[in-house]
């Protein structure tokens, strides 16, 4: 079976200040990659004229590309439309369920989703008290679910998860403690290791580092743009 | 007086919560009269919205602009897994 190639970045944060600023970046990546993930967080605010620009950046690549949404792309209460905008211009956007690819006889099953907090094992919130506590748990709760069920369900040769909170605290090495839990939550990676998968992909954690792994061995990449420093990671499978 | 931590504070709120910036990862400092700002963004434009928010949420105060722009590089090597 011939190696993946999976190119992935987050947090790019375009508007129209930094139209084809990106794009420029992008040039030659099928030399370097089979696929591009985007770790959510491709717009500032969420609005639906960053979202042109974040279309326009990634449309027409000579790779596919599949992406996540942040939480400022759902600033504006617009992340539908920001989703549809996206897939008009050729980007996959997942949603807490799956696509698969072809890549040279080689299946690519890729499972995204936003993802969300509450925190780490031990140290998190928990689905008790009042309404808003549970909803917030709550939240995470039913996301984690949704991509065991979704892992469980995948055929694929290589599987990847696609997230923009991180599942692991590794990977937030050099941020506060005292947000981790606004970082992301340990049941997400609960319900990866418990399916199985071959690489988790994130973003969110600007001042976090980029390697890690979940309690069950995943090895996972922390693809935050401010993290990576470059135009984006290649991780080979 | 108003304690330096609730002024950092406040500033990085203004920083999150104001529509010219929306920005979650610069680090705010209070020191007397200072007001530090650290951290990296992606342009020279957004470097200085930042520091107009913060100026306005803390009158009075000297804002020491230390945030850097960040240069993005290319592709880089590619991590065998």
């Amino acid at each position: 079976m011939r190696e993946l190639r999976i190119a992935a970045v987050g947090d790019v944060h375009l508007d129209e200040s930094l139209r084809g600023r990106y794009r420029e970046r992008l040039d030659g990546i099928e030399e370097h990659a089979d696929v591009l993930l985007l770790a959510g967080d491709l717009t500032r605010h969420g609005t639906l004229e960053e979202a042109r620009v974040v279309a326009d950046e990634f449309r027409d690549l000579p790779i596919p590309v599949i992406a996540v949404l942040g939480n400022h792309d759902h600033h504006s209460d617009l992340p539908a439309e920001i989703a549809s905008m996206l897939s008009e211009a050729g980007i996959t956007v997942l949603h807490d369920d799956a696509t698969v690819l072809d890549i040279d006889g080689v299946r690519l099953g890729v499972v995204g989703g936003k993802g969300f907090g509450g925190g780490y094992a031990g140290k998190c919130a928990s689905d008790f008290g009042e309404p808003e506590i549970k909803a917030f748990v709550g939240h995470t709760k039913r996301i984690a679910e949704r991509w065991r069920v979704a892992l469980k369900e995948l055929q694929a040769d290589r599987r990847v998860v696609l997230s923009h909170y991180s599942p692991v605290k590794d990977t937030l090495h050099g941020e506060p403690l005292e947000i981790y839990p606004f970082l992301g939550s340990y049941l997400l990676a609960e319900a990866v290791d418990a399916e199985g998968a071959d690489l988790i992909v994130h973003g969110h954690a600007h001042a976090g580092t980029e390697k890690g792994v979940t309690p069950g061995g995943i090895r996972v990449r922390n693809v935050a743009l401010p993290v990576l420093g470059r135009a984006y990671g290649v991780y080979c499978l | 007086m108003e304690a330096p931590q609730y002024v950092a504070a406040r500033v990085q709120r203004a920083l999150a919560e104001d529509e010219r910036t929306h920005e979650l990862g610069i680090r705010v400092d209070v020191r007397g009269e200072q007001l530090f700002l650290r951290g990296q963004v992606t342009g020279d434009e957004r470097r200085a919205l930042i520091a107009d928010v913060a100026g306005e949420a803390a009158p009075g105060l000297t804002v020491r602009n230390e945030i850097t722009v960040m240069e993005v590089r290319g592709p880089g090597e590619e991590e065998k897994l």
